[in-house]
C-alpha cells in the first residue's frame, strides 16, 4: 500500500480524520519505512517548535503592550515634524505648555523628514538648528552645524548643547554623525555631510529623556530609530577617534568623490 | 455582555498574543525591527477594525493575517525585497557564539530563513504557530491543497537542511 508523503506529514499534524488516521496506522503496522518516515516528521516538527519557543518569554518591548491596550506610548515616538512645528505654533498664540501631537509611524525615519519648515525647535532660545536647503533637504545650521564639523566624541563637553554620538562611513561613502539636542524638547538624529552641508537624515523625540536632568551617554541616548537608520546605512564600523579627527581634518568630505 | 467589557477583554488577549505576533513576524520579516514595527502596525490596524472580527473566529488566525498583511504593505511602500535579504543574512548571525544546544536551535532557523517565502509561511503558521491547515490557509488566502504543498516542500526542505531525514526520534 502506498501513502503519499502528504498524507503521512497530515498524518504527524493530527489533520486526518479517523478513517484516514486508521489506515495510515496500518500501514505503519505493516511497514517500518513508513513507520520511520512519520518519525521524522514528527521530529522535524518537534525541532521546529523547540527552536522557536525560546522567543514566547522574551520581553515584549513597552511600546507593543501600549499599542494592544490601546493607549499612546510615551517612549520614543518619532517625530512627525509637520504636527510639531503646528504644536509649537499653537503654544505660541496661545502660551500653553507644548502638546505636540506625536505620531508614531515605526518605521523608516528618513522618510518622516518631509515636511519640515523652519523654526521647530525652541533651541537654546536662539535660532532653529536646522533648515532646508534650496533643493529641499533638511540640513543643520549654527551651533548643530559646528558642533557636527567640530565636536570630537570623546573630547566633548557635558556642558555642551550638542553632543555627538557615532560617527561612521555611510555605504554611500559619506561620513554620518548621530547627535542629541539639549533643551526641553531634545531631539536626537542621524545627519550625513553631503554637499558641503550636514543633511539631517532622521529625527527622533524621546519626551522628557533629557530634560534638565542633564545628559545620559551619547551612547544610550540614541532611540531605536537611529539605530535602525545608523544600522541600515553603517559600513564597516564606527570611526574611533583617530578617525574621527582625520574625516574632520578632510572636512568630513567623502574620500570617493 | 457590554461592549466596553468585550473590547476590554480584547484588548488583553491581543497582549496575550503579542509573543506570538512577534514571532510570526519575524519568521516573516526576518528582522527583529522589522517584525516589531509590523506587530505594532497590526495591532494599531486590529483595534480600528475589531468590527472585522467575526466573533467565534479564531483572534490569532485573524491578527496573523493582519501582520502579513502590514508586511506586505511595508514591503510593497520601501521596495526595498532587496534590503530585506541582507538583513537576513545578518540575522543568521546572531547568536554565533552561543552554545552547542543553542547551536541547533539556531540552524532550524537558519535553515527557515533560507526557506522561499510562501513555504516560510506555512511551516511558521503550522509548525511554529501550531495552526490547523484550514485556519493556516485562510490566513495566507490559499486554497487547503496550496497550503499543504507548500507545508510539504518546506519540510523537505528543511530536513535536507539539517539533515535530520529518516533520522527516527
Amino acid at each position: 500500500m502506498t501513502i503519499s508523503d502528504e498524507t503521512l506529514m497530515a498524518y504527524a499534524d493530527g489533520e486526518l480524520d479517523a478513517a484516514a488516521r486508521a489506515a495510515v496506522e496500518s500501514a505503519m503496522r505493516e511497514d517500518p519505512q513508513i513507520e520511520a518516515r512519520v518519525a521524522a516528521h514528527r521530529t522535524l516538527r518537534r525541532k521546529v517548535l523547540e527552536a522557536y519557543s525560546a522567543e514566547l518569554s522574551e520581553d515584549v518591548p513597552e511600546r507593543l503592550l501600549a499599542a494592544a491596550r490601546g493607549v499612546e506610548s510615551t517612549r520614543s515616538k518619532v517625530v512627525n515634524l509637520e504636527d510639531a512645528r503646528a504644536a509649537m505654533e499653537r503654544r505660541a498664540s496661545r502660551g500653553r505648555p507644548l502638546r505636540p501631537q506625536w505620531r508614531t509611524t515605526g518605521t523608516i525615519a528618513a522618510s518622516l523628514i518631509a515636511g519640515v519648515g523652519l523654526g521647530f525647535f525652541m533651541w537654546g532660545h536662539t535660532e532653529s538648528p536646522l533648515m532646508r536647503n534650496a533643493g529641499g533637504a533638511l540640513v543643520a545650521r549654527g551651533q548643530l552645524a559646528q558642533a557636527l564639523s567640530n565636536q570630537l566624541a570623546a573630547e566633548q563637553s557635558r556642558d555642551s548643547p550638542v553632543q555627538i554620538g557615532v560617527s561612521f562611513r555611510a555605504k554611500s561613502g559619506d561620513y554620518c554623525r548621530t547627535f542629541a539636542l539639549s533643551g526641553a524638547v531634545s531631539p536626537s538624529g542621524l545627519a550625513c555631510r553631503q554637499g558641503g552641508e550636514w543633511q539631517v537624515q532622521a529625527l527622533t523625540q524621546e519626551p522628557g529623556a533629557a530634560g534638565d536632568s542633564g545628559y545620559r551617554t551619547a551612547g544610550s541616548a540614541l532611540s531605536g530609530t537611529i539605530l535602525k537608520s545608523v544600522e541600515g546605512q553603517i559600513a564597516g564600523e564606527p570611526l574611533d577617534q583617530a578617525g574621527e579627527r582625520a574625516a574632520r581634518q578632510r572636512s568630513w568630505a567623502a574620500p570617493d568623490r | 455582555m457590554n461592549t466596553s467589557e468585550t473590547s476590554q477583554s480584547i484588548h488583553e488577549q491581543i497582549v496575550t498574543l503579542l509573543p506570538r505576533l512577534r514571532r510570526f513576524a519575524r519568521n516573516l520579516t526576518r528582522n527583529p525591527h522589522d517584525a516589531d514595527d509590523v506587530v505594532q502596525i497590526a495591532v494599531e490596524r486590529a483595534l480600528t477594525r475589531l468590527d472585522q472580527w467575526r466573533s467565534g473566529a479564531r483572534l490569532d488566525s485573524w491578527m496573523f493575517k493582519i501582520v502579513r498583511n502590514a508586511w506586505i504593505d511595508e514591503l510593497r511602500s520601501r521596495g526595498r525585497r532587496g534590503k530585506i535579504f541582507l538583513a537576513a543574512e545578518a540575522g543568521e548571525n546572531i547568536g554565533t557564539d552561543s552554545m552547542a544546544r543553542e547551536a541547533e536551535l539556531l540552524s532550524v532557523q537558519s535553515a527557515m530563513a533560507r526557506l522561499p517565502e510562501d513555504q516560510r509561511e506555512a511551516v511558521s503558521l503550522v509548525l511554529v504557530e501550531g495552526l490547523p491547515y484550514r485556519e493556516a490557509a485562510e490566513v495566507l488566502d490559499v486554497p487547503i491543497g496550496t497550503l499543504t504543498s507548500r507545508l510539504a516542500r518546506g519540510r523537505e526542505a528543511l530536513q535536507a537542511l539539517l539533515g535530520t531525514e529518516g533520522e527516527a526520534t
